[in-house]
């Protein structure tokens, strides 16, 4: 999630909360489809009042992988893939190098990390660490927590 | 037609003038919190002002909820005193109603809801709570004005935030640095709060007066005072 | 920079929309489907507002299907564009849905028709109509060109034509464009068009130039 730090936490957490009702009350996990419009309905409900979000949903359901964009102005799109905040320009372009759909998921995770690196490096707003997770069948897992400043050096040396 | 009606209109097009209630202020001061491994140490000024005006020295910006947690604010005063006042029933309701006290994480968690619940006309007040958590270790919580919170080790907060942060995050956390450090200790991190305020209060026209400072530990919460300069 | 366009046929209508989905200087998806069917032969297509489009949409596709599950018919062309247009109006006093729309279908009453609709709930029975900065181009063209006997292959060459000229004059790139016809037997949806068709103004087809483009001069 990228905008407003509160708007992203508060929702986030309002969504999660409606998606484990669901899961309660049907016995079976929501879809990403519908996760993502629950998020897109409900932000849009207070367009025009200021709230600033852009976010990706993604998941695994009885459709198979799900990614969806879903932003604060209530626009809601699937695809393969998005970036999304303040550096998501620089990150599609290191991106849309490096991507195919067939892509091994080392491959992947690593065009994943060099394109946030490659964000954090020209956007003033983005930084620090960089965040990867696996979206799998049987649930996500962490990949990594790495600074940027590691990912820096290693890629320079890679260069020369 | 009255002159002001002149100087204050253009003349020649005569626009209709425009009248806001401006529903904020700043009233200044700086409030601090570092968290250790088994205490937290809330630090705060006394100082209370608008622009150029001083209208207290004696006027404290941290306030005890529990025997484990203490809450800073800065920002608008009449927001913060509403706020605290709603946290406090909140946290006399919570226990009557669990028959427990509420743990510093809940009570942080708690906050944010609050602080967001008025997302479209927030409350002006930068919030840090700090105290000991389930597991008896220190734990700082900081926040932006619309409940946007994060569990931290230090934390600088107010007016003079840009002057205080850097020096934490060089002498606590080492921020850019190679090589291995000490783990904080209580003394130092209570001289390093006295010292933010010190120069904090140099340079800052609204800190100053003293310097008031809460000690949470497992024994309880001890508080201290520290003079600053009065000009 | 979103692009719809329009017109009757002999014995259909044809829609085409563009299939970018953008926010400020980025595009995200080069294939949305900006088309909905809102019963066996009537579609609209829809542009505007990111949010809007969708939630509008959606909130007239599905009233209309519960109006076919309560009554057992669907509405009329005419009666669609009248339900949509009052629900534009009576927005435009409250909080307005800025979506801009075309809607097209073909039944036994008024046999086939298409609609222009804007958000400020504007609405007329057209021979052709486009919405978005691309209408600044090709209002002319479907002036000069189109006529109300349009075989299907003639509007596609007509669309062709249009497309043509967006790619010469137009300062945005419209990469492809998604087709639809409807006609009394359904909607058809029909192979996208991409950039590399778009044909150039005075070719008709198989790079044959076309003479006709300009008329004898009248004194």
């Amino acid at each position: 999630m990228a905008g407003g730090a509160a708007d992203c936490s508060f929702w986030e957490r309002v969504l999660a909360k409606h998606c484990r009702v669901y899961e309660l009350r049907n016995k079976e996990r929501i879809s990403v489809a519908a996760a993502s419009k629950l998020l897109a309905n409900m932000v849009y409900g207070y367009k025009g009042m200021g709230l600033s979000m852009g976010t990706m949903i993604c998941g695994w359901d009885k459709r198979g992988p799900g990614l969806y964009y879903v932003d604060s102005d209530g626009q809601r799109l699937d695809g393969n893939m998005f970036a999304v905040g303040s550096g998501a320009t620089y990150a599609y372009g290191v991106l849309d190098a490096g991507y195919s759909y067939d892509l091994p998921i080392e491959r992947a995770l690593a065009l994943g990390q060099q394109a946030i690196y490659h964000a954090t490096h020209r956007d003033a707003y983005s930084g620090g660490n960089v965040n990867l997770y696996h979206m799998k069948e049987t649930g996500w897992e962490h990949i990594g927590w790495t600074d940027v400043l590691k990912l820096h050096y290693q890629y320079k040396n890679e260069k020369k | 037609m009255a002159m002001a009606d002149i100087y204050q209109n253009n003349y020649m097009s005569m626009a209709p003038t425009e009248r806001r209630f401006e529903p904020y202020a700043f009233n200044g001061g700086n409030i601090l919190a570092v968290a250790g491994e088994d205490f937290a140490i809330v630090a705060s000024d006394t100082r209370l002002s608008q622009g150029f005006m001083i209208h207290s020295r004696d006027h404290p910006k941290a306030v005890q909820l529990s025997s484990s947690t203490v809450l800073a604010q800065s920002g608008f005063e009449g927001d913060i005193t509403t706020l605290k006042k709603h946290v406090k029933i909140r946290i006399d309701m919570y226990e009557h109603n669990h028959g427990k006290k509420a743990s510093t994480s809940a009570i942080a968690s708690m906050i944010s809801k609050m602080l967001y619940y008025k997302r479209f006309f927030p409350y002006y007040v930068y919030n840090i709570v700090a105290g000991l958590d389930d597991v008896g270790k220190g734990c700082v919580f900081s926040y932006d004005p619309v409940g946007s919170y994060e569990r931290e080790q230090y934390r600088a907060a107010g007016a003079a935030n840009e002057l205080l942060q850097p020096l934490l995050d060089n002498q606590i956390g080492h921020k850019n640095m190679e090589g291995d450090f000490l783990p904080l200790s209580k003394e130092k991190a209570l001289q390093l709060c006295i010292d933010c305020f010190i120069s904090a209060a140099e340079r800052d026209i609204t800190t100053g007066d003293c310097v008031f400072l809460h000690v949470i530990d497992k024994d309880g919460i001890a508080t201290k005072e520290f003079p600053l300069r009065r000009d | 920079m979103e692009f719809l366009i329009g017109f009757e046929g002999k014995d259909f209508v044809f829609l085409a929309s563009d299939t970018s989905a953008a926010r400020s200087i980025v595009m995200f998806k080069q294939d949305q489907d900006k088309m909905t069917p809102l019963g066996k032969n009537t579609m609209m297509a829809m542009c505007g507002e990111a949010g809007d489009v969708a939630q509008f949409s959606e909130y007239i596709q599905k009233n209309l299907q519960l109006y076919k599950i309560r009554n057992g018919y669907e509405l009329s062309t005419k009666g669609m564009m009248n339900f949509t247009r009052k629900q534009l109006a009576e927005a435009l006093r409250k909080n307005p849905y800025h979506v801009h729309t075309l809607m097209a279908g073909c039944d036994s009453t008024d046999g086939c028709s298409l609609y222009y609709l804007d958000y400020l709930s504007s609405s007329v029975k057209v021979p052709f109509a486009a919405h978005g900065y691309g209408a600044y181009f090709v209002l002319s063209l479907l002036d000069r060109w189109h006529k109300p006997d349009l075989t299907k292959d003639e509007a596609m060459i007509l669309l062709k034509k249009c497309m043509a000229e967006l790619k010469k004059r137009f300062i945005v790139t419209l990469p492809a464009m998604m087709v639809r016809i409807v006609d009394k037997n359904g909607i058809h949806t029909m192979p996208p068009l991409l950039e590399k068709d778009y044909v150039t103004m005075d070719t008709v087809q198989d790079g044959e130039p076309d003479r006709s483009i300009v008329r004898p001069l009248i004194l």
